[in-house]
């Protein structure tokens, strides 16, 4: 077991290591560079000037200097400081976006599974009834439904016309910290975003559970005389949850992709937010230091996963 | 219960329960403004360093004070820390007397840190953008407390301008940190202090800055008691937040001007931006070397036609790159639209052997919705006459790689859509039309090397005689009309929307965000 770790966590770090190269790599391959995200034609800086700004950056020195000059500093636990906000650190600035982009896409995985699995069930018990059909449009429009298009729509309606909802933010700018007012921020973005994970939930909960309440164990259930309710939920449930169960976990990729458009139109200080402004400005520093710890998130994830199965399944460690 | 009622029982509680939360909403306090004062152009989100900032000085200036700003008619230079200022008749000598004023922290505000703070500007390890633009002054002293006195090595028209934008900074509490380690310290965004009206309380992370007023401030005690910078990643999201009420001021597109002039809640402000557009010939290429060919694309493109119906009016056709009476003679061709004209033109030319029907890269780092409709009827335009365009949109830091690029690829930007900034200081344009400012000098990105106007334009800049600055402009306007360095098209407006809930409220479209007298501590907000 412990020689299977450790190689996992070897092909883990190697992977890192290969990230941060193509990370780097792709950045110098983007047209403009700091600098010239930087400049304002109106306001003329000299060559030296730009020139000792460059240095400053270490932008003046060839790539693979560059790019081991931050390795250094990256397994020394430095990122650097951000190129546009040049007083905050990238490690600083990475892990504070960290924790609204968890609560986000987690409550937005909370809500697509209730109300996917929920809907899911009344679209399979009433099968082609008036709740199954408009469960179905809703579902189809929700898959064809874009993130930005969604969140703009969504605030247009929740926060402008009926003022439901706060338009942005994570918090009421001037007041204090308040459970309530961080859930009333977060109710639109977080549905928004799960419109469409929702939508797919259900379309796979409702396609499971028809497949199972025609089988023979369900016959029989409801032949014993089992109340409908217990039939579909102890009976049917369980077995029409595991596709389901395997389908949520391979959409977080959606919801990641998902939650950049929701941060930035409702301006969601997350980790998209951050990318996004980063990419814009050409921040380096900031997007090098969150890419490689969003990577090294997805592959501890990806290693402890691992080392669980290989607990449960002692075949994995063969394979 | 059937499943069915049980689910539907559930999903009436979460409708309950969100209608409830929405209950929660708290009114906004009373003498509290939020706005999205760095949304738009002249905004600079995230900065909070006044020595690093190319923009965002509507913000800065409501806690750090210049010596001097602009009026709000963005007209004439006035004086915020300097109470007078003389100017020696060689204009090598500005002599700035200082009022009483004190740091946030209660201290004094002297001679001393307005040397300090001019001695970071013009020091660049510390990051300050403004650094050359102050070559010009050799010295600096402060001989007593209440006064600063600049010495200069040539004249400099434009000293004044750049005044403007340095705000000064406390020398106790600076002084302590090298200046090559200033820009990243976390002084600027957690416990910066000013001597404005209003004090730097805090910043939420790409969610807003809240200010509080200056009680002690010597302009008297501001009505509002907070002000608040909300941050927007998506200028549509300023307008939602504005529309929901959660904020009471914004920049706006000009497209969304309409629908708030119809609103009686809102008051939109207009003001000149300040900035020409124009295309931008390179003059590398060979297919512009012809002056007829240039002259072919101004009278191609129906500027009138565009203005009333794109910018709804609010542009003033540009013929050079001023609009303003003073700056514009009276005898320049206004390259009316004429399209047989145009065609004729290139016929002399000799248009079909210069380039003929291929495609011409026109570049711009214009993205907007209203750039792209510009660009189409230019390049619908441009296609009548012969002249075959094709925009390309990219970001600004692209559009700099491209042409700030010493060697760079001709076939890449051979026409640019941009905007330079003609004012408040006429000498702006210097950068982008002079010869000595070719890249990588300088951001004379079309590579213009005309001697008649880089003649035109050092004459203009050092002009030690302020009434005779306006003539050397109109100077600089003619030889722009006459060899057509870009095809200028406009000048237009710019607008920000605010509640009229808010009282003695003063904004201007100013490029960079001024800074301009603004008057802070007059802002109220009614119940």
């Amino acid at each position: 077991m412990l020689r299977y770790s450790l190689r996992r966590l070897a092909i883990g770090i190697g992977m890192l290591l290969a990230l941060s190269m193509l990370i780097f790599l792709l950045l110098r391959l983007t047209p403009g560079d700091p600098i010239d995200a930087y400049i304002d034609p109106n306001i003329p800086m000299s060559p030296a000037d730009l020139a000792e700004l460059r240095s400053r950056l270490g932008l003046d020195q060839p790539l693979p200097v560059q790019y081991l000059a931050w390795l250094q500093q990256a397994l020394a636990g430095n990122l650097g400081y951000s190129i546009k906000r040049m007083d905050q650190s990238v490690l600083g600035l990475v892990l504070s976006r960290i924790g609204p982009t968890v609560l986000l896409m987690g409550t937005a995985l909370v809500i697509s599974i209730i109300v996917g699995i929920a809907t899911g069930i009344v679209s399979a018990v009433r099968r082609n009834s008036f709740a199954d059909l408009s469960f179905s449009v809703l579902a189809l429009t929700g898959i064809s439904s874009p993130a930005f298009l969604s969140a703009l729509i969504g605030l247009y309606v929740f926060a402008v016309r009926l003022k439901w909802m706060p338009s942005g933010g994570m918090l009421t700018p001037g007041e204090a910290f308040s459970i309530l007012d961080l859930v009333h921020h977060l109710i639109l973005p977080a549905s928004l975003l799960a419109v469409a994970q929702a939508a797919l939930i259900m379309r796979y909960m409702r396609a499971s559970l028809l497949e199972v309440l025609n089988q023979d164990y369900v016959r029989t259930a409801r032949a014993k005389g089992v109340v409908e309710f217990w039939v579909i939920v102890k009976h049917a449930l369980r077995n029409a949850l595991l596709p389901v169960v395997t389908l949520i976990g391979s959409t977080i990729g959606l919801a990641i992709g998902g939650a950049i458009f929701i941060e930035s139109v409702f301006n969601w200080p997350g980790m998209g937010l951050l990318l996004v402004d980063s990419v814009e400005t050409r921040d380096y520093p900031v997007i090098m230091g969150a890419t490689l710890i969003i990577g090294a998130c997805v592959i501890v994830v990806n290693l402890l996963t691992d080392i669980t199965y290989a607990v449960i399944d002692p075949r994995i460690k063969v394979a | 219960m059937n499943t069915l009622s049980r689910l539907s029982a559930i999903a009436i509680a979460a409708m309950m329960a969100t209608t409830v939360a929405s209950g929660l909403t708290r009114p906004a306090q009373a003498a509290t403004l939020s706005g999205g004062f760095d949304v738009g152009p002249g905004g600079f989100q995230g900065n909070f360093n006044p020595l690093a900032a190319t923009a965002g000085f509507t913000w800065l200036s409501i806690y750090f004070e210049p010596l001097v700003t602009y009026d709000a008619k963005l007209q004439k230079p006035v004086g915020v820390l300097a109470s007078s200022y003389e100017v020696s008749p060689d204009q090598l000598t500005y002599m700035f007397k200082l009022v009483d004023a004190k740091w946030h922290d209660g201290k004094p505000f002297t001679a001393k840190d307005a040397k300090f703070t001019m001695e970071l500007a013009k020091n660049a390890k510390t990051g300050s953008v403004l650094a050359a633009r102050l070559t010009p002054v050799s010295s600096v002293e402060a001989p007593d407390e209440h006064t600063l006195v600049l010495k200069l090595s040539a004249p400099s028209a434009s000293l004044m301008d750049t005044l403007t934008k340095v705000m000064m900074l406390p020398e106790h509490a600076l002084a302590a940190i090298p200046a090559d380690q200033l820009a990243k310290n976390p002084w600027w965004s957690t416990s910066p202090i000013g001597t404005g009206a209003f004090k730097f309380t805090k910043y939420v992370n790409d969610q807003y800055v809240e200010l509080a007023a200056n009680t002690d401030y010597r302009g008297g005690k501001p009505a509002l008691e907070k002000i608040i910078n909300r941050y927007f990643a998506d200028p549509a999201a300023a307008i939602a937040a504005l529309r929901a009420g959660e904020i009471q001021f914004t920049y706006v597109d000009s497209n969304e001007v309409p629908t708030f002039k119809e609103d009686k809640s809102f008051r939109v402000i207009e003001g000149n931006s300040f900035v020409v557009n124009y295309l931008g010939f390179n003059h590398e290429s060979p297919i512009w070397k012809d002056l007829r060919v240039r002259q072919a694309v101004m009278r191609a493109i129906n500027r009138d036609a565009i203005i009333q119906s794109l910018y709804g009016g609010a542009a003033k056709p540009a013929n050079c790159a001023y609009v303003a009476d003073q700056l514009v003679p009276k005898d320049i061709d206004p390259y009316a639209y004429d399209p047989e004209k145009a065609k004729a033109l290139l016929k002399e030319a000799g248009w079909d052997q210069i380039n003929g029907g291929k495609p011409i890269t026109l570049l711009t780092y214009y993205t907007t919705p209203l750039a792209t409709n510009v660009l189409a009827a230019v390049q619908a335009m441009l296609a009548q006459v012969g002249i075959n365009v094709v925009p390309r949109a990219v970001d600004a830091p692209t559009y700099n790689s491209i042409v700030l690029k010493p060697d760079a690829d001709i076939s890449q930007f051979q026409l640019v859509y941009a905007g330079l900034q003609n004012g408040p200081d006429a000498g702006s344009i210097n950068v982008g039309l002079n010869e000595k400012q070719i890249p990588p000098a300088g951001p004379n990105v079309v590579r213009a090397r005309m001697p008649d106007l880089t003649a035109a334009l050092d004459a203009a800049l050092g002009e030690p005689d302020a009434a005779k600055r306006d003539g050397r402009y109109q100077q600089v306007c003619k030889v722009m009309n006459s060899q057509l360095p870009w095809g200028t098209l406009w000048v237009a407006n710019r607008y920000g929307v605010v509640s009229t809930k808010v009282k003695d409220f003063v904004w201007t479209p100013a490029p960079g965000g001024g800074p301009y007298q603004a008057d802070p501590q007059r802002w109220s907000i009614a119940e």
